[in-house]
């Protein structure tokens, strides 16, 4: 360990310094004084000296000692001030908080055997080091923190605490972290009307950061008491090469083939030759070879051929240092239809795009009147989850139903949704062709006749806008999704003879409107479910809606299978709904009902993130920017104390010589 | 200063100056002088030759043994007794200052010159060879002699050599001399003691050192000036410089020691920090200058 040094002067102040001892051996050569003392008599002082001129040059270096010891002396209030300091286990403060990353990123092997366990180590290293009074804290943190073990002083309960952190397949936040850790340190204010008084004395603590600094920047977040200390795990040169995406599509142009779609990036700096080898349960299918350049993303694509269902595997041999990025999974569902209501007292048009083969193909349809609304069946079918999307064509319900809706010329009942008065010719200026629902639809040839700008609730997206205002906008609902349309497509209107129905839009005629009704049915439907249920990553929940066969029945069970084999029961969140929230290993999950499954679905990592594995140096938090510590910099061994105090002790040396004639 | 406290006084009384040479005094003292004859303390007997003082045969062995015998008795004569002070700058040191320190032994000494009857002179090494000096008797003259030291000052100009020299010219006698000296002088005080030898006295030389010089407590850079002729020795004091200057000093002590026993002289190293009394009851009666 060899000493790091830290300026601690201004060149000024160090030509002061230097000048020093230039200055004491100028004053030790001029000596300026030699103290006079009259004497009896020099007689036998002469003949001393007559002796000793004998051995002048030693009786001069002798003389010189105290010269010496006053380099010396200055020699060390230098070494001192460069603050002298190595690689020290002292800790810093009294309170702790050892915020150790368990996150996918920390599984990568570039430290042995793992990053994780190397933070462990040098969490556990840090512990020991802990005086005793210390109290400590850990935190483990993937996408959500854990607090593992409270702030105690019982060293092992904390080094257990650490010892037990398992390693996650997660994405990381450092902010749901810091949280927890800022919550204790510095503890919420109670407000008064006159003025704001802490509750509780704040509580300053050092946080040590263990992690390989691969997580957002946390913007947000006030240091207050807490001194943030980052240690860096990992290697530099750590290279990894992940599956980035993985996706199963129907073929553009065959619907009845699949494709898969992968995207691979090369995390490191070296060009990169592997295979990658793709099988559907179990079976090895399709395999390609890829060179991929240092820093770049490869796309591949493999032919599926007619597969209804099944598990895919994609993996790469690329024997990197993060392994749980270079499998991916992806599940193909057996065909679902979805279940669409339309209620509507007469639309042609609406009828004609869903009559379409394609349409036909992902969606059996329903077709009511508004009467229907009234229907005991439809409340109960409604209420349960039976369909997969309700179309309220100039009609609304008393209740939403527990389904995706979609509103033409009408409001959903409740506060939410809003609308302005019915303003003639909208110009429609935009449409948002990022949205699925959107896609590929040009609207310049379509004219509106009449319409009601929409106020939406919050969280809302234009889908259409007008000159008036949005025309068409999609919505959350507790998991579902609105679709309002503030213009009708068709109207019964007139009196007498001139009863009759209007068109009030031209958009039915135009080719984007079967293609909007396709994409409508698409994504409100659940179709991209059907086919092939894209993924989650790991740690967030999944969304199971129990399968139209079990809408009617009560008391559904449906449980889930994970890919090790362990099956878990669910709960009903709400009706025909399940949450499952148990995704933390990667693969494919089945959910079953009646032991039967239903539904597969993938949890893949899928975060450059997580697969960039080399270590940041630095990230901010709040408003400052942590830096990384090569060391433990805020830990280290100062070494000055000891040197100013041999410099006393070569003082006080120097002053006993002086005083006691105890030369050499 | 009280040259001679009481308590001195009283223990001094006691005492004689002695002699080891046989002196002939010009009047009776109280001294026992080596040289037998009339007195009252029996010496010895010798055989009667014709021409002897019939006074003195002991009748009483001739009535024994038939044959004549004279008693022969110590005669008592008065003794010279000198005390010669170095009264140079040097001596000016200490403290007590060595000077002030001859001073007392020298009117110690003469006190008890002055109560036995000696002949006792005092002076120093100054004086020209001119220049008469008082001579003390009997126990009369303590106040004038006490008087005459007390009226010594240090700071005389002359050379060790050039005072001794003087001092023979001026008392051709012979007696009892004690030098009192530092004996630091640059040319030696060989020369000095040796125009006592000539005197053919009884010579006794009182080193007097302070104990500044015997065991010197300076340190530091410093650059000494004898205080006489001004001389410089600039010194770095350090431990080899002083076991160096002690062995000097050391070697001189013994030079002189040895320099003094050679020619019969009596040599006594003296320390202003003794007392006065100790060393006239202790040291000299040791070597035999008083009883």
């Amino acid at each position: 360990m060899w000493p790091q040094w830290m300026n601690m002067l201004s060149w000024w102040q160090w030509a002061i310094m230097a000048a020093i001892p230039p200055a004491i051996i100028a004053l030790y050569f001029l000596k300026l004084k030699r103290l006079p003392l009259e004497v009896p008599s020099t007689y036998l002082w002469q003949r001393s000296i007559e002796d000793l001129h004998v051995n002048s040059i030693w009786q001069r270096l002798r003389k010189s000692l105290l010269l010496f010891l006053q380099l010396l002396i200055i020699l060390i209030a230098i070494l001192a001030l460069l603050r002298p300091g190595c690689r020290g286990n002292k800790l810093i403060g009294e309170r702790f908080v050892f915020l150790i990353d368990n996150s996918a990123s920390m599984r990568a092997t570039d430290q042995d055997p793992n990053r994780l366990d190397e933070a462990k180590r040098r969490a556990v290293q840090m512990i020991d080091e802990m005086h005793s009074g210390d109290v400590g804290m850990v935190v483990s943190f993937a996408d959500t923190a854990r607090v593992e073990q409270m702030f105690t002083d019982n060293r092992r309960s904390l080094c257990r605490a650490v010892e037990a952190i398992k390693p996650s397949s997660r994405s990381t936040s450092l902010g749901e972290a810091l949280k927890v850790a800022s919550g204790l340190a510095n503890p919420g204010r109670t407000s008064y009307e006159e003025s704001d008084i802490q509750t509780a004395e704040a509580l300053p603590a050092t946080v040590y950061i263990l992690s390989d600094g691969r997580f957002d920047d946390v913007s947000n977040f006030s240091w207050g008491n807490l001194t943030l200390i980052y240690l860096p795990i990992g290697q530099e040169e750590a290279a990894n090469i992940a599956i980035l995406a993985f996706s199963v599509r129907r073929h553009e142009t065959r619907a009845d083939k699949l494709q898969a779609f992968a995207r691979i990036e090369n995390f490191g700096t070296d060009d990169v030759s592997l295979s990658a080898v793709l099988r559907l349960d179990g079976e090895v299918i399709d395999a390609a070879k890829i060179d991929i350049g240092g820093g770049e993303v490869e796309g591949v694509t493999f032919d599926l051929g007619a597969t209804d269902s099944g598990k895919l595997e994609l993996s790469i041999n690329s024997h990197d240092d993060l392994e749980i990025d270079d499998k991916a999974y992806a599940a193909i569902n057996q065909p679902r239809k979805a279940h669409v209501l339309l209620v509507t007292p007469g639309n042609e048009p609406l009828e004609l795009a869903l009559a379409t083969p394609l349409a036909n193909e992902l969606a059996d349809i329903d077709i009511q009147s508004p009467d229907f609304l009234n229907n005991k069946q439809y409340q109960t079918t409604s209420q349960s989850g039976g369909y997969d999307l309700v179309i309220f064509d100039r009609c609304a319900p008393k209740e939403m139903p527990q389904a995706n809706t979609y509103f033409i010329g009408a409001i959903p009942p409740g506060e939410a949704w809003k609308a302005a008065e019915k303003v003639d010719v909208p110009n429609i200026i935009d449409v948002d062709p990022a949205h699925p629902i959107m896609q590929w639809i040009v609207m310049d040839d379509v004219l509106l006749h009449e319409g009601r700008p929409l106020i939406p609730p919050a969280g809302a997206t234009t889908l259409i806008d007008t000159h008036a205002g949005p025309m068409l906008v999609i919505a959350p609902r507790e998991g579902f999704e609105d679709v309002v349309q503030g213009f009708m497509l068709i109207e019964n209107a007139g009196e007498g003879d001139e009863a009759g129905i209007y068109a009030r839009t031209n958009w039915p005629i135009r080719p984007s409107f079967p293609v909007f009704v396709f994409n409508l049915l698409d994504y409100l439907g659940g179709g991209q479910r059907a086919t092939a249920a894209g993924g989650v990553q790991p740690g967030q929940a999944v969304v199971i809606d129990a399968p139209a066969s079990a809408a009617k029945a009560s008391g559904k069970k449906i449980s889930v299978r994970t890919p090790s084999g362990k099956t878990i029961s669910l709960k009903e969140s709400r009706p025909g709904r399940f949450n499952f929230t148990d995704t933390d290993e990667q693969g494919i999950y089945e959910a079953l009902y009646d032991g039967k499954s239903f539904l597969r679905f993938a949890v893949n990592l899928f975060d450059s993130t997580e697969s960039h594995i080399v270590p940041r140096k630095a990230f901010e938090a709040g408003p400052t920017a942590v830096e990384g510590q090569s060391g433990w910099k805020e830990s280290r061994k100062e070494f000055w104390r000891w040197l100013v105090l041999a410099g006393l002790v070569i003082l006080l040396f120097e002053w006993y010589i002086y005083n006691r004639r105890v030369y050499l | 200063m009280d040259l001679l406290p009481p308590e001195l006084l009283a223990r001094l009384e006691k005492m004689e100056l002695i002699s080891r040479k046989i002196f002939r005094g010009r009047m009776k003292g109280e001294r026992r002088s080596r040289r037998k004859g009339q007195s009252v303390e029996f010496a010895d007997f010798r055989s009667y030759v014709p021409g002897d003082d019939l006074r003195f045969i002991d009748w009483n062995t001739y009535a024994r043994l038939d044959k004549l015998f004279l008693k022969m008795f110590f005669e008592e004569e008065d003794l010279h007794f000198y005390a010669l002070l170095d009264g140079s700058l040097s001596m000016d040191y200490g403290d007590p200052t060595k000077f002030e320190y001859a001073k007392q032994l020298a009117a110690a000494l003469g006190f008890v010159g002055l109560i036995r009857g000696d002949r006792v002179k005092i002076e120093t090494l100054g004086q020209s060879h001119k220049a008469a000096s008082p001579v003390f008797r009997g126990r009369h003259s303590m106040w004038r002699m006490i008087e005459h030291i007390d009226g010594f000052a240090s700071g005389e100009p002359t050379t060790l050599a050039e005072g001794v020299k003087n001092f023979c010219l001026r008392n051709s006698g012979k007696g009892i001399v004690v030098v009192m000296s530092d004996l630091m002088d640059k040319a030696g005080f060989q020369p000095a003691l040796r125009y006592l030898l000539a005197q053919e006295m009884d010579v006794y030389v009182i080193h007097i050192l302070s104990a500044e010089e015997i065991d010197p407590d300076i340190k530091g850079d410093l650059r000494l000036v004898d205080c006489e002729d001004q001389d410089v020795a600039e010194i770095t004091v350090s431990v080899p410089l002083l076991s160096r200057y002690q062995k000097t000093l050391a070697a001189f002590i013994e030079t002189a020691r040895d320099y003094c026993t050679r020619r019969g002289m009596v040599y006594l190293l003296a320390k202003n920090e003794v007392p006065v009394d100790e060393l006239i009851t202790g040291y000299l009666a040791k070597r035999g200058l008083v009883r």
